[in-house]
């Protein structure tokens, strides 16, 4: 989705897309275990994207050459972080996670680990493979798993997984054998394993920072061997890869190239110099097919919701939110900011998470509605600013379409595209367009929806009094429910709230839409993943006709 | 005066020597095909610039179908990247473009030929410390000027306005100042100064109707410029409207459909082209007027 | 005397351009660090925290005057220390140093191609001025140069490399880490074609202008009065004092290029000085800009004064009036 360049320096999680969707606990159990998934299957066939070419045998070789916008000067390669959206690429290739997701986003123990037992209550036991090397040929042990999870749990080093690993006591991880940790939790944590399984939470090894000599080291199927920020990464297949060699990886050398603009990463494309490209221009995806190339589009479940703070004039007037949620026109939102790339969405997040609310009534424009609603709050032709940025494709498109929309209304709706739009006055505006990636509902709420120390809660919810001023305590409950029917019905209750009172206008869920040359061969149509699916696991189940 | 920095950097195109009112130089350009066809070219543009909105089908952000779709009844030359009507946001953007470049290069003219008219007119230090001033300004392609000012402030309509503005400055400075020097030396400026004229009136009445011809040229070729620049800068990504119908900006917003919906780049950038093309031909031809009223007048 | 006069011209413009580079960082200065508000605040935007806008005012230099912000880096630039980059978090320098050499090989190769043409396009429509060949060049120099550098290399694109030949030329140039962009030179043909279109119709335009002043001059007037073989008046005459003019145009030229390189960079996803500025603004990445543009000032003042010395030394009836 981020085909601009790279809105701010410093992090930004919403890059990431977060997919996940409610796992293990689904079938009521809390034990995640199994031995490596059996050879054949796994990953080495399936249709391909865009769904034409049937897949081939996998063979060896080549040069897989990817090419990313969003990076710059910024770029980093860490096993745990990262900064802007190649460093995905760069992290899924070399390192690997404990638990995975696999194309249906069902959790499994396709990673590092082959059991993890959440069945007691405060802890979760972790069992790794024996046997796995990282790049530097040394053995993965549970000093390494604890060290990644004390390196995540750092204040100091500011990593993605610190927000949802946030019940993890890092005083309370013990060593239990080699290849065994039992992480002890500050209080009790449904949502621990599915941590475990989000992509930025690798395992690096013990004493692993990202400027010292294991800087570049871990266990994924390709070791990176020089990077420039800004510019491109090179890794070549790793010899000693744990999985079979059925199982890949297949090509020889891994090239990642930043691309400042997007058309000049198609053009690259259509002309050969690279073999596969994230977030294809949504104007581009029939003409790229139209030169032969193939299209590969998931369902996704990221989202730009444009906020209305609840505490700040002239918000603070329920009416008024209601009636701002009138007057979009969702189906043309979608139309229009996205071509049509994703579905309509119904003010509320978290599509792909089982508790989510599909029955609230789906809100659509009502203009007549709208205007009665703002005369009762006397704020009939009212004027207001929409802040927006340059920062993921659509955030100035949906904030202009909105407000064209608003006119018939009454409405006069003036858009702000500032560039600086993330710094002192993020957080601090009344009206402004926001973006986010997938994500399940609980970890959202404790990233936008929660009083301090939430650090993104555009929205200033919840209210004070009325409906939905249970929602923190809705939420601990939610944390603590161990069955997953209850934990929905409150869920569905925090959904309610959102949906009645709430703050979001939230129009539509947007797809990841990429494209690649028809001699790479694998690629899956998954739902909310990482780009590319998810970079053809680390570029392990994709290889060239 | 020998070799100064003077003519570095600022390369401007014609030889300009010619002293005559400025009317008697357009009248005689305008007898100069390529003249008329610049003239016709502007102002063509800026009609469409000024007028086309009366005659826009829709409003500039007015949406009437689906993204990047070719040319339909609804909408004459296509749709572009979120379903706006592109014949209507052309002929709504000119204004933007043509707005922006004349008031650009407006700050330029009246700043530039101000420094260069008192430059030249003070003959003493204040020449010198205007005049290095102004290198210093010089010593930046206008371009960099433009994206340093953005990096702080952001792509705003003022400061693009001003930091275009203010780039032009030196260059039109350096013109003025050449061509009012020679006059500021003729015996008619001293016997002015010596039966005590205020040197203000000699400069307004005296120096500076004599500089106008070339100042001129150089507003055409500035004008071009800043049309070029500012369109440039949208190119890049650094456009003052988040949505607003401007030619420049049409381009940037458009071009990733370029292969599917040519139009809603093709037309900003033949106008853009038109018009840099028309201002360009009106300079071409006073100079060229310029240098053949010289030479008829060394042939007297 | 000449020499001695030809010395203390070359130290005087040696001075003023020194002087200009000092006034240069002035402005670069005000218009990047003396911002108001919080530079630290506005650079961390989403994720700033106590910390981490301590440690970057810190390094920022935030702390004292706006006086000794400025000597602090005007002092480290003299160092060859820019600062570190705040979205890279390593030193400019070491950011820069391959994309300077990558950006100059695109300047040189563009300069190469275009200043012989535009010299030779030049000097020729002024030798038949108002004939054919002048009026049909004026024309077509003035077309191109209104069209900017982006419709150009757009255009190239399409036509060489993604839709009518498809992959007849690489559509962009991807230099790896540690590669030179010489060491593919293919890649190079289109982004240096867009360069030498957007430049040399200008270059033309100055070179042709420079050639009429010389011809019109009054020793060629005199050479051709004195009834000297109109040959003999060009060979003689004419052309050691059109050089002083080409070095100038020379220097147009290349410093034209510096600026244009930055779109079409951009165009080319180029990994060069252009590419990396714009991706700086877009950032915010003050030091890096701040650097850039020094940098790029740096040339210029330079360019012209080489051209200068050079335009001295070459001409003769300017080397008499010092």
């Amino acid at each position: 989705m981020v085909d601009n360049p790279n809105p701010g320096a410093g992090l930004d999680l919403d890059r990431l897309s977060l997919s996940r969707r409610e796992l293990l606990m689904g079938a009521g159990g809390v034990l995640l275990a199994g031995g490596l998934a059996a050879c054949g299957g796994s990953g080495s066939s399936g249709s391909t994207g865009g769904g034409s070419a049937p897949a081939g045998t996998p063979k060896k070789g080549g040069n897989f050459r990817l090419g990313v916008t969003g990076g710059g000067a910024g770029d980093i390669v860490d096993g745990q972080s990262i900064v802007n959206k190649p460093d995905q690429a760069r992290l899924i290739g070399s390192w690997e996670t404990l638990l995975t997701y696999d194309e249906d986003y069902v959790l499994g123990t396709d990673g590092l680990a082959e059991e993890v037992d959440s069945s007691v209550p405060g802890q979760v036991d972790v069992r790794i493979r024996s046997g796995i090397e990282f790049h530097n040929g040394k053995t993965l042990t549970a000093d390494d798993v604890i060290y990644s999870i004390n390196r995540i749990l750092d204040p100091k080093e500011g990593l993605f997984g610190a927000a949802g690993l946030g019940s993890v006591d890092p005083k309370n991880l013990k060593k239990m054998d080699a290849n065994t940790v039992r992480v002890g939790l500050k209080q009790p944590d449904s949502t621990i394993p599915d941590q475990l399984g989000q992509y930025f939470n690798g395992i690096v090894p013990d004493g692993y920072e990202r400027k010292n000599d294991l800087k570049w080291v871990g266990t994924g199927p390709y070791k990176i061997q020089s990077f420039s920020p800004g510019q491109q990464s090179v890794a070549v297949r790793n010899p000693n890869y744990w999985r079979p060699a059925s199982e890949g990886p297949w090509f020889d050398q891994v090239t990642v190239t930043d691309f400042a603009d997007a058309a000049a990463q198609v053009n690259a494309l259509l002309g050969g110099q690279i073999d596969a490209i994230t977030d294809l221009p949504f104007a581009q995806v029939d003409s790229a097919k139209s030169q032969g190339m193939e299209v590969l589009e998931g369902t996704g479940g990221g989202w730009l919701p444009i906020c209305m703070a609840i505490d700040m004039d002239p918000f603070t007037d329920v009416r008024v939110r209601q009636a701002f949620r009138l007057m979009a026109d969702r189906p043309a939102l979608l139309e229009q900011a996205l071509s049509g790339h994703g579905r309509v969405a119904n003010d509320i997040f978290a599509p792909f998470d089982p508790c989510y609310s599909s029955d609230l009534p789906q809100r659509e424009q009502d203009i007549d509605q709208a205007k009665s609603l703002l005369k009762a709050a006397g704020k009939e032709g009212m004027t207001v600013d929409l802040h927006t940025t340059n920062g993921a494709a659509g955030m100035v498109d949906s904030a202009n379409v909105f407000a064209a929309q608003c006119k018939a209304a009454g409405v006069t709706v003036n858009v702000k595209n500032d560039p600086n739009y993330y710094g002192d006055q993020y957080l601090k505006l009344a009206f402004s367009v926001d973006f986010w990636g997938t994500r399940a509902f609980l970890p959202q709420v404790s990233l936008g929806s929660l009083p301090k120390p939430c650090p993104y809660n555009e929205t200033h919810w919840p209210p004070k009094s009325g409906e939905g001023s249970d929602y923190v305590s809705l939420y601990q409950q939610a944390l603590k429910e161990t069955d997953p029917t209850k934990r929905c019905d409150i869920i569905h209750e925090m959904q309610k709230a959102e949906y009645d009172v709430g703050g979001y206008i939230i129009a539509f869920f947007n797809n990841l839409v990429d494209a690649h040359s028809p001699k790479v061969q694998g690629f899956k149509v998954s739902k909310a993943t990482l780009n590319l699916d998810t970079f053809g696991h680390g570029f392990r189940t994709i290889w060239f006709a | 005066m020998a070799v100064t920095s003077d003519i570095a950097v600022t390369p401007e195109p014609e030889v300009i020597t010619a002293r005559r009112p400025a009317g008697a130089l357009l009248r005689s350009s305008l007898r100069l095909w390529r003249t008329r066809i610049g003239v016709a070219l502007v102002v063509l543009l800026v009609v469409v610039a000024l007028f086309g909105p009366f005659f826009a089908p829709h409003g500039p952000t007015d949406f009437v179908g689906a993204p990047n779709t070719g040319p339909s009844d609804a909408a004459r030359f296509g749709t572009d990247h979120i379903g706006q009507d592109v014949w209507s946001r052309f002929l709504w953007g000119g204004r933007e473009v043509l707005g922006m470049a004349v008031a650009a290069t407006a700050i330029g003219l009246i700043l530039g030929g101000l420094i260069g008219l008192v430059a030249a007119y003070s003959r003493n230090i204040l020449d010198d410390v205007l005049m290095r001033a102004m290198d210093v300004i010089l010593a930046f392609p206008q371009i960099m000027l433009a994206l340093v000012a953005i990096a702080t402030v952001g792509p705003k309509t003022w400061l693009l306005v001003l930091t275009v503005g203010l780039t032009t400055m030196p260059r039109v400075a350096r013109v003025a100042r050449g061509a009012a020097q020679p006059i500021v030396e003729r015996d008619f400026v001293a016997a002015a100064e010596a039966l005590g004229v205020p040197r203000l009136r000699i400069l307004v009445g005296e120096v500076m109707p004599n500089t106008l011809s070339p100042l001129l040229v150089e507003v055409n070729l500035r004008l071009t410029y800043s049309i070029g620049l500012i369109a440039g800068l949208a190119f890049l990504g650094f456009a003052p409207n988040p949505n607003g119908a401007d030619w420049g900006f049409m381009i940037q917003e458009n071009r990733l459909a370029l292969v599917q919906q040519p139009w809603g780049v093709v037309l900003p950038v033949v106008a853009i082209a038109l018009l840099t093309i028309g201002t360009g031909l009106v300079g071409d031809g006073i100079a060229r007027a310029a240098v053949g009223i010289d030479r008829s007048r060394g042939g007297e | 005397m000449k020499l001695g006069g030809i010395a203390g011209f070359v130290v005087r413009r040696l001075l003023l351009g020194l002087l200009v580079l000092g006034l240069v960082s002035i402005v670069v200065f005000a218009a990047t660090q003396a911002l108001p508000g919080d530079p630290a605040r506005s650079i961390l935007g989403r994720t700033a925290t106590p910390a981490s806008l301590k440690a970057l005012r810190d390094q920022l230099g935030l702390g004292g005057s706006v006086l000794s912000q400025y000597f602090s880096w005007i002092g480290g630039l003299l160092h060859g220390d820019a600062g570190n980059s705040l979205a890279a978090q390593e030193p400019v320098t070491d950011l820069l140093g391959d994309k300077v050499v990558n950006s100059a090989f695109l300047v040189f190769c563009s300069g190469i191609i275009s200043i012989p043409i535009s010299v030779a396009i030049g000097s020729y429509a002024a030798l038949r001025r108002d004939r054919t060949f002048d009026v049909s060049t004026s024309i077509a120099t003035l077309v191109f140069a209104a069209l900017p550098e982006f419709v150009v290399g757009v255009s190239l694109v399409v036509i060489f490399a993604t839709t009518v030949f498809t992959g007849f030329l690489p559509a962009i140039t991807i230099i790896s880490p540690g590669a030179r962009p010489w060491n593919d030179m293919t890649a190079m043909i289109l982004p240096t074609a867009t360069l030498v279109l957007a430049v040399t119709p200008y270059v033309v335009r100055i070179m042709r202008a420079s050639m009429i002043e010389v011809l019109e001059s009054d020793y060629v007037e005199m050479a051709r009065l004195k009834g000297l073989p109109e040959r003999t008046v060009i060979v003689r005459h004419a052309l050691p004092n059109a050089l002083g003019p080409t070095f100038q145009v020379i220097a147009i030229n290349l410093a034209y290029l510096a600026g244009g390189v930055i779109v079409v960079e951009y165009v080319f996803n180029y990994a060069g000085i252009g590419g990396a500025l714009r991706d700086a603004v877009s950032t915010q990445d003050l030091p890096v800009v701040q650097a850039l543009a020094m940098l790029i000032a740096a040339v210029y003042v330079v360019l012209n004064l080489l051209a200068d010395v050079a335009t001295i030394i070459v001409t003769p009836r300017l080397r008499t009036r010092l």
